[in-house]
């Protein structure tokens, strides 16, 4: 699949890199395509989060990653900002601001230095908050919200910067299934609008609603291919020492953790 | 060329009206922030000149209803000022001298910390005083250290003294003052020179020097027998011990012209310790050495 | 004053109550000392009245209140860097760094008062604010840069205890500046003149200008500094101008008025007790608020046991520290659930 498009959305050639001492990735090359939404699945350990990082250009690496065609390292910061949006794990001490607060904080890769908020700025953060209903209660400060609605706000917030690529690793964590099913509506609706969605997914049945699957095992790709496909759920049963079953329901592909007389039986 | 060395004459000529004319009145108002700089000032017969004192000046006894501003270190501005001084005397580690020359008062600061410096100090405020005794005032100083020092027996002279300062173990080494004193004397000190004025010391030190007399504040007497090894010490255990008590420590501690009372008492102790002595064992030899 | 419930007004009722107590609490602070009140009265007809209100307590009452507000900018600075509430601004090891400086220029004054003139010149203040900044300078060396937070911090830990040591190890071996180096760490606003409390307000609004250009950068880092990379800050650049900002701050209020305690530590929580905002606002906030804290606790000090003074020290730590805990205990009754 290498540079088999003229030019992927977000392309990486022999990425290595490490977490201290230990090195994660072990050489990983691959392309994402615009206009879809991929999704990093694998084993505990196996780097998930350092590549949607490594891809974001907030950890060191060796190997060159390109953002809609331009290596990331020659990038200026605001421009790389306002092209990519991460949205990470929770890591936030944000309590005393408002939820409005916190979504315009998207905007800063937009703001001069000294200025105030403009009528685009106000207009993107609106939009995103009404995405994620969380407008109604855009006066709250964080400290107030539940666990569930504090993930929205901050979906807001990478939603607000409105740019072409969106990583995010975990997004649904803490989120109801009816907030689940949102944020996926939200993302097909990105995706028609021709966004790249990249995210890493424990539920491997939510990630088997993406239109692309990224295997990644002890630090290297396994596997890349459409969720739909045959080849990609056998790959991600082998992954997963065959400890889960891939089955269809109606339109969609879910996994099911299976216990081991279960697995022989099958 | 001709312009310039006007200029310079006329700036040279100016200070020095000002400077005549700062000598040509002595001040008459003083705010004194350190004990030994007010006895100083008392010493030369210039106590009525005192204003104002800090809060530890306590001699003579006419000091201690003036009015206090504050301690040596933490000098209450706003009072000092209201006394409306003409010149402040203050210990040289105190950070009050800019603050006052800010609001316009005149600053001296001096500390005096050996024999010389206390001369040095005398001959000084005589000058700003516009007094001229201060060179008689060190004389009688001198004279009566020597009479003190020749009212203590030959015997006496071999003696080697500890001079504690403070419980946390430091002592007065032959480098301060009181070690001075302690030489005007003919006393010896366990504490040398090169250790500096006031060392930390070991309290093995004290022990193993074993000392013939231990001079200590009654404040530091308290703890000293329960001391690890302490007991054993043979001053100890003779009673060679002479302890002062506040009053009496204020004038040890104190490098100004109350050396002569700090003389005399330690003479005073030392004869008291002999006779003592000589009451228990006419035959006994007084300050034996291990 | 209704529209002071609600959480939009609050920080601005907040400010406005702030400075209403700035100004109330300045012209009480003119009006006691050891002279009493009847300085104020005389002020008109006596000259000395006059010089003392004017010269002395005006000054002293200013300088309390902008050192107060320089330590609470740099609290807010700090706990916003660190994103860590105890965090206080001699964090970065200053507060050890100014205490050794002031102990080795005691003990060279000792030695030769009149051959080390620069350093007559430069004076306790100038030894001071030089040893605060040495002290972060040698922090940032430690910690190879700003790179890493926590390191950082641990790097700030580390040099503020070993310089603390050694003003320890000097204090011992050179005993006559034990008083000295007292007086110094008790704190006091006593020697504050006109040109400090000047030095003081233009440090201030440089300090207040700078961090508040960087206040949405604080802002972004609250959310995690992965985040804030990501939003395109850059993060070493930031850090080291809230660094700087923080030293400058707290060197010059520790150099003017000694090592005064908890201000810097309990000012932010003061603010964020009442009104929950941004950096942007928060910072002005909680400059005013260290400002009031320290400019009340200075006039009681001159008060209570007039004509001595207490140490300004105690009744900052008492002042707002009681206020803390009555905080604390009303909280935890109302269990609403929001930690301090």
């Amino acid at each position: 699949m290498k540079g088999a498009l003229p030019v992927g959305a977000v392309q990486a050639h022999g990425i290595r890199a490490s977490l201290g001492q230990q090195e994660i990735l072990h050489g990983i090359d691959l392309t994402l395509q615009r206009a879809c939404w991929t999704s990093i699945v694998g084993p505990n350990g196996a780097g998930k989060s350092t590549l949607l990082k490594v891809l974001a250009h907030l950890l060191p690496y060796s190997g060159v990653v390109t953002l809609l065609g331009q290596p990331l390292a020659t990038l200026p910061a605001r421009l790389r900002a306002q092209q990519l949006a991460w949205l990470g794990q929770s890591e936030t001490s944000a309590e005393d601001l408002t939820v409005w607060d916190v979504a315009m904080l998207g905007r800063l890769p937009y703001q001069p230095w000294l200025g105030a908020p403009s009528a685009a700025d106000a207009t993107a953060v609106e939009q995103a908050l009404r995405a994620t209903q969380a407008w109604d209660w855009r006066a709250r400060t964080l400290g107030q919200l539940s666990g569930g609605e504090r993930q929205r706000v901050l979906l807001a917030r990478a939603l607000a910067v409105q740019a072409q690529v969106l990583l995010m690793d975990e997004p649904l964590a803490n989120l109801d299934p009816p907030h689940q099913a949102d944020w996926l509506g939200l993302v097909r609706q990105l995706v028609r609008e021709g966004k790249t969605v990249v995210s890493v997914l424990h539920e491997i049945s939510m990630a088997l609603h993406a239109d692309e699957m990224l295997i990644l095992h002890e630090g290297q790709i396994t596997h890349q291919g459409a969720c739909a496909d045959a080849a990609t759920h056998r790959a991600l049963e082998a992954v997963f020492d065959h400890r889960i079953a891939i089955y269809a329901l109606g339109e969609q592909w879910v996994a099911l953790p299976m216990e081991d007389d279960a697995r022989v039986a099958r | 060329m001709n312009n310039r060395f006007f200029k310079l004459l006329l700036v040279l000529l100016a200070w020095g009206a000002l400077t005549c004319a700062a000598l040509a009145q002595p001040p008459q108002r003083i705010v004194s922030l350190l004990p030994a700089l007010t006895e100083t000032v008392c010493a030369l017969g210039q106590c009525q000149r005192l204003v104002g004192v800090d809060r530890y000046s306590n001699y003579p006894a006419s000091v201690r209803a003036l009015p206090h501003v504050g301690g040596g270190l933490d000098p209450n501005i706003e009072a000092i000022v209201a006394l409306k001084p003409d010149l402040v005397l203050s210990a040289t580690s105190a950070r009050l001298g800019e603050r006052l020359q800010a609001l316009g008062i005149q600053t001296l600061a001096l500390e005096p910390k050996n024999h010389a410096d206390v001369q040095r100090v005398l001959a000084q405020i005589g000058q700003i005083l516009g007094v001229s005794t201060a060179a008689n005032v060190w004389r009688g100083i001198d004279a009566e250290l020597s009479t003190q020092a020749r009212k203590l027996p030959a015997t006496a002279k071999k003696m080697r003294v500890y001079f504690e300062v403070d419980s946390a173990l430091y002592g007065a080494s032959e480098a301060s003052f009181i070690g001075e004193t302690l030489k005007r004397l003919g006393l010896k000190n366990i504490v040398p020179a090169r250790l500096g004025p006031f060392p930390k010391l070991n309290p093995e030190y004290v022990v193993r020097a074993q000392p013939d007399l231990i001079m200590v504040g009654e404040q530091n007497y308290a703890s000293m027998a329960v001391r690890p090894g302490w007991a054993d010490l043979q001053a100890i255990k003779a009673g060679r011990i002479c302890v002062f008590n506040a009053a009496q420590m204020d004038a040890m501690v104190r490098p100004g012209p109350r050396m002569v009372e700090a003389a005399h008492l330690m003479v005073q102790c030392v004869q008291g310790l002999l006779n003592r002595q000589v009451e228990r064992d006419p035959n006994e030899p007084s300050g034996s050495a291990p | 004053m209704k529209e002071c419930r609600q959480p939009q007004r609050m920080a601005a009722c907040l400010g406005a109550g702030l400075l209403l107590a700035s100004g109330l609490l300045l012209l009480f602070g003119t009006s006691v000392g050891s002279t009493g009140f009847e300085s104020v009265l005389n002020a008109w007809s006596d000259p000395l009245a006059w010089q003392i209100v004017l010269d002395i307590r005006l000054p002293r009452s200013l300088g309390a209140w902008t050192a107060g507000a320089l330590l609470g900018l740099a609290g807010a600075v700090a706990q916003g860097l660190f994103r860590n509430p105890l965090a206080d601004p001699y964090l970065l090891g200053s507060a050890s760094g100014a205490s050794l400086g002031v102990a080795l220029a005691l003990v060279f004054f000792g030695v030769s008062p009149l051959a080390t003139h620069w350093l007559v010149r430069l004076g306790l203040t100038g030894a001071a604010f030089a040893g605060a900044v040495v002290a972060v300078l040698l922090t940032l060396v430690l910690a190879q840069g700003v790179q890493h937070t926590l390191r950082l911090l641990l790097a700030g830990v580390i040099v503020g205890v070993v310089l603390g040591a050694l003003a320890s190890l000097t204090m011992l071996l050179a005993p006559e500046v034990l008083q000295a180096m007292q007086a110094f760490m008790l704190g006091s606003t006593g020697l504050v003149g006109w040109s400090a409390c000047v030095l003081m307000v233009v440090v201030w609004l440089l300090c207040m200008g700078v961090a508040w250009l960087l206040s949405q950068g604080l802002d972004a880092l609250s959310l995690g500094e992965a985040t804030a990379a990501s939003l395109g800050l850059p993060l070493t650049q930031l850090r080291a101008a809230l660094v700087l900002v923080l030293a400058l701050a707290t060197g010059t209020a520790v150099a003017q008025t000694g090592m005064i305690a908890f201000v810097g530590l309990a000012a932010p929580h003061l603010v964020r007790s009442v009104a929950k905002t941004t950096h942007g606002r928060l910072i002005w906030l909680s400059s005013l608020s260290g400002g009031v804290l320290l400019l009340g606790a200075d006039t009681l000090a001159r008060w209570l046991i007039a004509p001595q003074e207490l140490p300004v020290g105690v009744l900052t730590a008492i002042l707002g520290g009681g206020y803390l805990l009555w905080l604390m205990r009303r909280n935890t009754r109302a269990s609403a659930g929001t930690v301090l």
